[in-house]
């Protein structure tokens, strides 16, 4: 008989959200199994949208109960305020994501292929390109990516968070290839996401393993210790952290590792681009966040430079390769790279002020990504989604409203004033000034000002040129697309208009160590 | 010391198979028609292959696969916890079935999709 | 530091042959061969890694890596075809230049840091109880007890790994075969079989009167005569005339009492024959 372990305590009011939406996944799958094809949708929809405002309801009753910041299932998870607080902002973006993914009326069936296993191009094809049912399995598996990235922005030692990264990873590589339109495009876009995401999952391990073996621990508190502590070769840390930032940097679409942005968000459905670009950015730098304040903050002195450096690569190369680009969903991905270079400003701050500004920064990004690739989504000509930068010529004539909107949310892409784009920026620069990183800042104000040429210029093709004969149309909107437009534009536009109260929330607490 | 009997039965194992193709190379006599040329497959004739592709499998073996490499990981983590049950106590069975019910989700789906489906 | 004899015996055999096996997956140029190099290369490590003290490891990478995963590897180039082989063409103009010159410096960089730091480190060994906290006595249990402890969550989170990747391979290789112009399910197929079929048996072997057991041997019939369905369409040993003749007497319903038929031997291989006859063998 052996002596009894010694078991982990569990908060389980704390760790509730992820486990009702890793719960839900789960039934999800059952309901696959056994709920009929026709009701498969409905059923779906509603789990999934109730499994995320359950989960909401639960966080808020934790957050009520005024929670001390403190980690659970031995260390494993952090329950700290940005970490709260990013699970906040997940299931807000979230739902508007399974918003965009549940519309069936803008595309009939939906956006999602009705039988992922049919060669695409053959008569069988053809025949389900009109059928007006959709691979339902999306719905758990976006809620199993969703409960990753919650994992992936609280765990608080390096073998959760490898975990957590591929339980979000593995069900957006397979959901990018599910588009019902220009399957081989989207085929295209799964395989290349695959293939480096997986790539980038070997940097990420090989960098822990490597951590491992210079801390003795996984935790991301005992690598900093042991960073302090000891005086041994740094080889091993460094190494292991250059190693293990490619795997997160590549998550977020940062600088020199964006090379697969483009591509799938292009090739992947729109849907499936927005929950991407929205909600993988959250997770990811959520996690960078964590990372190099709790377990790399002790030596930043050693490698701050080198991030500078990344920083600014990012913000440039988005926004002078997003000049060139002549799609629009290209065009918002290097954008998004862009921003993931003004984001990392925020994160080098590495102080409370950094913390603050990224987690608002995060939240208002991702919400005008959402409503922006919804947009983008409701033009269309006869091959489904038009997303050439020329047939949107002259789109403020044919449909005021949504050319409104998407010119909106461009100026918030752009920073203008009265956006949450401009909210964010400002913060984020501030606390870069604050930290004393002002070379980085100025670069950001200059690329900046390059980004916004590519949005302008949008602008002007959809006000001042004159739509084409066979351009596209602008189907109108069902309810849940609707939804989500209306959702994301409006935290826009609170943002930008009355930012404070969310500041306050986002700069309520530092990092459990 | 104590992995000598495994090394012994590797040599053994070795020995035997080596003993096996010679001495049948030896005394075995040799008369050859095309028939003994062909894949054997458990008696089935192999079935022409396709010359586009170089032979290509369907796509259901795959399936299988998988799956085998799902209750294979399912698996090796069944023996850590059957080693230590004793000491984990209750606490560490329901861990261990809670991980089982929900690798037997996937299951019941690819059962019940028809995945197991073996035309 | 030190290592036994036996540990440096055992390093000096096995690095090597992991290393050819990595090369030999680099360089072969079919992607089977490169599958079984990987093989090598995974069933040295596995070896290692009981050398190092980590028993279960080691067993666990034969029996999930070299066993499971390669299995899985080799359907995949079966899928993908064996004989299909990478496009040669360069996309991008320079990149295998820059490519393996990049890659050869990140490797060399990751070796000598990790070669310059080893000094420093001190090994554990996971059979020591002390060394990471837990109570139980041996390799697997030490790990069990980490695992249901102190990673309970990140284990917990792998079955989720397993489910995404369940579904993935059903959404991704299954199509609904009972939809219009698929094919049927398999209960369908057997009920189809017996109803539609004369035969849902195997097909007749050699048999009691055959004169050899070779695939190549017609079944014989009680009276003597060839079974036609015996005859297979890839042998081409059984000479022309003789499956005429035998297929005309098979016609004429023989007597099954009879016992002798037209039993024909030792002309086996006489003549050649590609047998169009054999054609009609049913299924």
């Amino acid at each position: 008989m052996t002596t009894p372990a010694s078991l982990p305590d569990i908060d389980y009011a704390g760790v509730a959200p992820v486990l009702i939406i890793l719960g839900a996944a789960c039934i999800g799958v059952l309901l696959e199994a056994f709920v009929p094809r026709s009701q498969r949708w409905a059923v779906q929809v509603v789990l999934s949208l109730l499994a995320i405002v359950v989960a909401a309801i639960a966080l808020g009753a934790y957050l009520y109960t005024g929670p001390q910041n403190t980690s659970t299932f031995a260390g494993s998870i952090a329950l700290d305020r940005p970490a709260l607080f990013l699970w906040g902002t997940l299931l807000a973006l979230g739902l508007g994501s399974i918003l965009l993914i549940a519309d069936r009326v803008v595309e009939p069936g939906g956006a999602f292929v009705a039988q992922a296993g049919i060669r695409p191009g053959t008569m069988l094809d053809k025949e389900q390109a009109n059928r007006s049912s959709m691979q339902t399995e999306v719905f758990p598996l976006a809620l199993f990516s969703l409960a990753g990235m919650m994992i992936f922005c609280s765990a608080n030692d390096l073998l959760s968070m490898f975990v957590a990264l591929e339980v979000l990873s593995l069900p957006l590589y397979l959901m990018c290839g599910l588009a019902r339109r220009r399957r081989l495009l989207s085929q295209e876009a799964a395989v290349k996401y695959f293939l480096l995401g997986a790539f980038a999952s070997a940097f990420f391990l090989y960098g822990v393993a490597l951590l491992y073996g210079y801390a003795n621990s996984v935790k991301l508190a005992d690598i900093a210790n042991a960073a302090g502590g000891t005086n041994r070769s740094d080889a091993l840390l460094f190494l292991g952290m250059g190693l293990l930032l490619i795997g997160l940097l590549f998550k977020g679409s940062v600088g020199p590792f964006h090379t697969w942005t483009p591509d799938v968000y292009q090739g992947a459905p729109t849907p499936m681009t927005a929950f991407m670009g929205a909600c993988t950015k959250v997770a990811a730098f959520g996690a960078i966040l964590r990372v190099l304040m709790v377990a790399f903050g002790s030596t930043h002195w050693e490698w701050q430079t080198i991030m500078w450096v990344v920083a600014g690569i990012s913000m440039l190369l988005g926004a002078i390769l997003g000049i060139t680009q002549t799609d629009v969903k290209r065009m918002i991905a290097y954008s998004s790279v862009a921003h993931a270079g003004f984001l990392l400003v925020g994160v080098l701050a590495l102080d409370g002020s950094g913390i603050r500004a990224t987690l608002f920064y995060l939240i208002s990004y991702g919400f005008t990504t959402i409503a922006a690739f919804g947009v983008v989504s409701l033009v269309r000509d006869g091959t489904g989604e038009s997303t050439s930068l020329s047939s949107w010529a002259g789109l403020g004539k044919r449909s005021p409203l949504l050319a409104g909107i998407f010119t909106f949310l461009l100026l918030a892409l752009a920073g203008i004033p009265l956006t949450s784009g401009f909210v964010s920026k400002f913060v984020v620069f501030a606390a870069g000034m604050s930290a004393g990183i002002t070379p980085l800042v100025v670069l950001g104000l200059i690329a900046s000002t390059i980004a916004a040429f590519f949005y302008l210029r949008v602008i002007v093709l959809m006000y001042f040129s004159e739509p084409a004969a066979d351009g596209p149309t602008v189907t109108l909107p069902g309810m849940y697309t609707t939804a989500a437009i209306t959702l994301g534009t409006l935290v826009t536009l609170l943002l930008g208009v009355y930012p404070s109260f969310m500041l306050d929330w986002a700069g309520t607490g530092g990092f459990v160590v | 010391m104590e992995y000598v009997p495994i090394l012994l039965l590797f040599v053994l194992g070795f020995g035997f198979a080596v003993f096996s193709v010679t001495i049948a190379e030896v005394t075995g006599p040799r008369r050859f028609n095309k028939a003994k040329q062909e894949g054997y497959e458990c008696g089935i004739e192999p079935s022409p292959q396709p010359v586009v592709g170089g032979g290509r499998m369907p796509v259901a073996y795959y399936l299988t696969a998988m799956l085998f490499i799902l209750f294979d990981i399912e698996m090796v983590f069944l023996y850590p916890f059957a080693v230590t049950a004793d000491a984990l106590g209750v606490f560490g069975l329901v861990e261990i079935v809670l991980f089982i019910a929900t690798v037997a989700f996937a299951y019941a789906y690819v059962w019940r999709r028809g995945g197991l489906d073996w035309n | 530091m030190t290592v036994s004899v036996y540990e440096e015996i055992a390093f000096w055999i096995l690095g090597p042959l992991s290393l050819a096996g990595a090369l030999g997956m680099l360089f072969s140029r079919s992607a089977v061969h490169s599958a079984l190099w990987l093989v090598l290369t995974m069933l040295s490590l596995g070896v290692l890694y009981m050398v190092q003290d980590a028993p279960f490891l080691g067993i666990v990478q034969i029996i999930v890596y070299t066993g499971a995963i390669m299995m899985l590897f080799l359907f995949v180039l079966m899928l993908a075809g064996r004989e299909s082989s990478d496009s040669v063409v360069e996309v991008l103009r320079g990149q295998r230049i820059w490519a393996s010159l990049l890659g050869i410096g990140l490797a060399g960089l990751v070796v000598a840091g990790v070669a310059r730091s080893l000094g420093d480190v001190t090994p554990a060994g996971l059979d020591n109880p002390a060394a990471n906290g837990s109570g139980g006595p041996g390799n697997v249990a030490n790990i069990g007890q980490s695992l249901f402890t102190r990673y309970l969550f990140p284990f917990e989170l792998t079955s989720a790994l397993l489910i995404t990747a369940a579904i993935g391979a059903m959404v991704l290789a299954y199509t609904r075969k009972q939809a219009k112009g698929g094919k049927n399910r398999q209960r369908e197929m057997v009920n189809m079989r017996f109803r539609e079929n004369t035969r849902p048996g195997a097909l007749p072997g050699p048999g009691v009167f055959a004169t050899a057991d070779s695939v190549a041997t017609p079944a014989l019939l009680p009276d003597g005569s060839i079974a036609k369905e015996s005859l297979s369409r890839i042998i081409e040993t059984t000479p022309v005339t003789q499956i005429e003749e035998d297929e005309a007497l098979a016609d004429r319903h023989p007597d099954a009492h009879a016992l002798t038929g037209a039993a024909r031997d030792g002309d086996d291989g006489a003549s050649i024959v590609a047998s169009p006859a054999s054609e009609e063998r049913s299924e």
